[in-house]
């Protein structure tokens, strides 16, 4: 399970690297970039599609049914986008391995403060959305703070010069604080919260074969208490199957899909 | 196990689906129409072109102005992703090669020469 969400992250980053070595090889048009794909662009252009029944910016239709897939995908699948799709998230993934490598351990927030700082994603998305539709006028002025367009763009169009230093600190926390940007900070994650609530695809836990150890809560990444659940709700999961790997207890944990 | 299939295939099929519908809500990046009203002549022809350039909303509006510059043209309609412009005109003022060079003429800002605009193709719808 792990080898398979391992190539399919590897796919998707792999695209994003490619689009970013032609850019800056200058091999396609300059509004070819990881931009055009991004689904979260759908979300932007909503308003001025309704009101001005044009795009802004730079969105096209792609934006918007890329937008549309993810979220059924999310209804499916829960936030599996972000946990087999979104290339920031496959490097969070990845560097919170290495963090864990180096330090040994992962250094979370302390629940109670983690608590209040996942509703920050929310403040994020109303921001967003507000200063893009209000005062940048319709310009995507989010690409200068959003870590996705400057890795990928490595500072393209519309970056500032401070840009490089949010994505070099958004890349050193995720070191130390796992998934940080993904948890308090993405507007997309924000996004899918509800729909990734209703997810059909689900981590089930059989109380017969489960002996309470507490291995998949270790593992879990987004700190799911899986062993103290039937099934698993938590809009945060991504399905990445972490805590079916490492349950040492067959049949103890098992996806189930619409129940079955 | 083989229920986590699930996860790649519904992603497999969804960008399949996302792709496949792409054109079916094309909606322009820009629309301006230039002569309205009493000013649209009788006789309209249209062309396509294809433009290097032609990126978002912004350089859209640049497109337009800069076609726009030999009078003639009615309306401009852009749209980012196939980098394509159609262009409406007045046959008995303009016609496609003059809107062409209108648009791929050099611009000289502070000392320094740039072509913003570079046709990759042109077609006339009728
Ligand atoms: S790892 Fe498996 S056996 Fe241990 S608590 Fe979780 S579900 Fe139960
Ligand atoms: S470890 Fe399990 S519960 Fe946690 S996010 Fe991954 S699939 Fe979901």
């Amino acid at each position: 399970m792990r080898i398979l969400r391992t190539v399919v992250q590897m796919i998707f980053l792999g695209g994003a690297v490619a689009l970013l070595a032609k850019g800056l090889a200058g091999v396609v048009p300059a509004n070819h970039n990881c931009e055009a794909y991004c689904p979260f662009g759908g979300i932007a252009a909503l308003f001025p599609l309704v009101k001005y029944k044009a795009y802004t910016c730079r969105l096209t239709e792609l934006n918007m049914s890329l937008m549309i897939s993810a979220l059924i995908l999310t209804i499916a699948t829960k936030k599996s986008f972000c946990g087999w799709i979104c290339p920031l998230g496959t490097l969070h993934d990845w560097l919170r391995k290495l963090g864990s490598r180096i330090f040994g351990r992962a250094f979370y927030v302390p629940r109670e403060a983690d608590r209040w700082l996942v509703s920050l994603r929310y403040v994020v998305l109303v921001l967003v959305l507000g200063l893009t539709w209000t005062v940048w006028g319709g310009d995507l002025g989010f690409r200068a703070y959003d870590p996705f367009y400057i890795i990928f763009t490595w500072g393209g169009h519309g970056t500032l010069a401070f840009s490089v230093y949010i994505a070099i600190a958004v890349v050193a926390v995720a070191l130390f604080v796992p998934f940080f940007w993904c948890r308090y900070l993405c507007p997309m994650g924000a996004v899918l919260d509800p729909f990734s609530r209703a997810g059909g695809l689900r981590i089930r836990r059989n109380t017969d074969s489960c002996t309470d150890c507490g291995k998949c809560d270790r593992a879990c990444p987004h700190r799911i208490p899986i062993s103290q659940v039937d099934e698993v709700t938590a809009r945060d999961c991504t399905n990445c199957l972490e805590c079916m790997v490492e349950c040492p207890e067959k049949g103890a944990l098992e996806l189930s899909c619409y129940g079955k | 196990m083989k229920k986590a299939l699930i996860i790649p295939a519904a992603i497999a099929v969804l960008i399949l689906v996302a792709f496949v519908t792409v054109n079916a809500y094309r909606v322009p990046t820009l629309h301006l129409p230039i002569l309205e009203g009493d000013a649209r002549p009788a006789t309209v022809r249209t062309v396509e072109y294809v433009v290097d350039g032609v990126r978002c909303r912004g350089t859209s509006m640049g497109f337009a102005r800069m076609a726009s510059q030999g009078g003639g043209v009615v309306s401009v309609t852009t749209y980012a992703r196939t980098r394509s412009a159609i262009v409406e005109y007045d046959p008995t003022v303009t016609d496609p090669d003059q809107i062409r060079e209108a648009f791929m003429a050099p611009v000289v800002r502070d000392g320094v020469t740039y072509q913003f605009f570079n046709m990759l193709s042109q077609t006339e719808r009728d």
